[in-house]
């Protein structure tokens, strides 16, 4: 191209996917490219993903490269994406990046840096990665620190990943805090067609600390609800459910759980909208303590006016607060008691659905979330 | 007499001390007769050189290399992606806590 772009967005994901994550990037990449009138995307390829798009003044680049270690391919990522920002060095003016492997490549721009933390890979990785020993994940945090070091403003969803960010050296006034955002549901989202009379509903991805298995256990103490199923979609493949499926089959509940994978995110809203109930049922593991998130689920739970019954964590009460029903988190007891209790309220169970829908539309939807963005850019830019 | 300057030990670095009988064409210090290595330089002159034909030269190679790869600016991005085939070992897709892991993101690091 003759001019070279002036904004670049860089994630080590996978995108688009059916992941909360995805709908985040495409939010927030949004503003950035619309704020530099286009720019350059670089994510992860795979599947039947195009590995160049141009869309209007957006180019997005994707790594399609097969490295089957995690290293190798985060690594090759991130010499990838410098040759992708090579012919840009002289026009770039701001690089939003997601993760250490992404920053890498766009400290060497010398372009501003923002650096949007959801997640810290020191955290997460030992969960997919048992073998990870200390040594190696003390590597990867302080790449992390050396990189949020240099970033001239770091965007945190929660107040804990904020901790976790000032912990690793960043001072508290380039943290900023932009909250994940929903958009409402439309109030006449169709119910949908296969959906069963009365059910509860999981949202998704299927990792550990997400506790689906707490849900399931807490479905089979439900078990004289014989009305009551529980639908759980997920944002994953169905291979990653398979150890669930099994312990559904254990538990003896496995004909009253309905299964979807990775459904179009437009779909997700139905669903959520004419449940009794959305569950986030989040363990209390480092990832959500420690390291904290945003859990999009719950937003997308609030938006649609469904009432949430979720996990006691600083990191869900920040977003539910006062609009949904914590419980204690890994207590499947006491999780299938507020259930249960919200059920025979259904009354409850709707004002609850209303308020939080009401509370995200004053203030959390992703529009919210776009203007908080571009005040953090505005900062850094002036600078 | 000119004690013998070339610096020596493993864990604990001094200097030879024993009698010189030479001095390094390239560095000038003195050399004790065990010093003197191939073309008369002393063990460090002739690592810098390539030359690791005596025991103290690659003593000194390995001395000078590390202090070179280590010496890096704080902002050489190489030094932090230094994981060693250890730390790679453990993300290799067999070592995953279960296969059912693999099939699909797994590269996706945060997912909000």
């Amino acid at each position: 191209m003759a001019d070279g772009h002036r904004a670049a967005y860089l994630a080590f994901d996978r995108f688009p996917s059916a992941k909360g994550s995805a709908v985040h990037i495409r939010h927030m990449a949004a503003e950035l490219f619309e704020r530099y009138q286009g720019g350059l995307l670089c994510v992860l390829g795979g599947g039947d993903l195009p590995a160049y798009q141009r869309e209007g003044g957006v180019e997005i680049v994707r790594f399609t490269e097969v490295v089957p270690n995690l290293l190798d391919r985060a690594e090759a990522f991130s010499a990838w994406a410098a040759e992708q920002l090579a012919p840009h060095r002289d026009t770039l003016e701001l690089c939003h990046v997601r993760d250490p492997w992404s920053a890498l490549p766009a400290m060497t721009t010398g372009a501003t840096m923002v650096y949007e933390a959801n997640g810290l890979p020191s955290i997460e990785l030992p969960y997919a990665w048992p073998h990870a020993a200390p040594a190696t994940l003390a590597k990867v945090r302080e790449l992390e620190r050396h990189c949020l070091a240099r970033a001239a403003a770091v965007v945190v969803p929660s107040y804990v990943i904020k901790n976790a960010v000032t912990d690793r050296g960043v001072t508290p006034d380039r943290v900023h805090l932009v909250p994940n955002g929903a958009d409402p549901a439309p109030a006449d989202v169709p119910r949908p067609p296969d959906a069963p009379g009365r059910y509860l509903i999981y949202v998704g991805a299927l990792q550990p600390w997400q506790g689906v298995d707490v849900l399931l256990r807490a479905f089979a103490r439900l078990a004289d609800l014989t009305d009551l199923d529980l639908v759980i979609c997920s944002s994953v493949s169905p291979n990653r459910a398979r150890p669930l499926r099994r312990l559904a089959d254990r538990l003896g509940v496995a004909e009253r759980v309905r299964w979807h994978y990775q459904l179009p995110h437009d779909d997700i809203a139905g669903w959520l909208a004419h449940a009794e109930l959305s569950v986030a049922p989040l363990t209390a593991c480092d990832r959500n303590v420690e390291q904290g998130c945003s859990p999009i689920k719950v937003w997308e739970s609030m938006a649609a006016g469904t009432a949430v019954v979720a996990s006691d964590l600083p990191v869900v009460r920040e977003v539910l607060g006062e609009y949904g029903r914590l419980v204690p988190p890994d207590r499947p007891a006491e999780l299938a008691r507020a259930i249960r209790v919200l059920l025979e309220y259904p009354q409850v169970c709707r004002d609850l659905g209303e308020n939080a829908r009401k509370h995200v539309l004053a203030g959390f939807t992703w529009k919210h979330a776009r203007a908080r963005l571009a005040d953090v850019y505005d900062l850094v830019v002036r600078h | 007499m000119t004690p013998c300057a070339v610096t020596t030990g493993f864990f604990t670095l001094g200097k030879c001390g024993t009698m010189a009988v030479a001095g390094c064409p390239s560095c000038g210090r003195a050399l004790c007769a065990d010093h003197v290595t191939e073309g008369g330089l002393c063990p460090e002159c002739a690592a810098a050189n390539n030359r690791f034909g005596h025991p103290a030269a690659v003593a000194a190679y390995r001395r000078r290399a590390y202090r070179h790869r280590s010496a890096g600016v704080y902002q050489d991005t190489v030094w932090y992606t230094g994981f060693d085939s250890y730390d790679r070992a453990a993300f290799d897709p067999g070592a995953a806590a279960s296969q059912d892991y693999l099939d699909d993101g797994d590269d996706a690091l945060v997912d909000s």
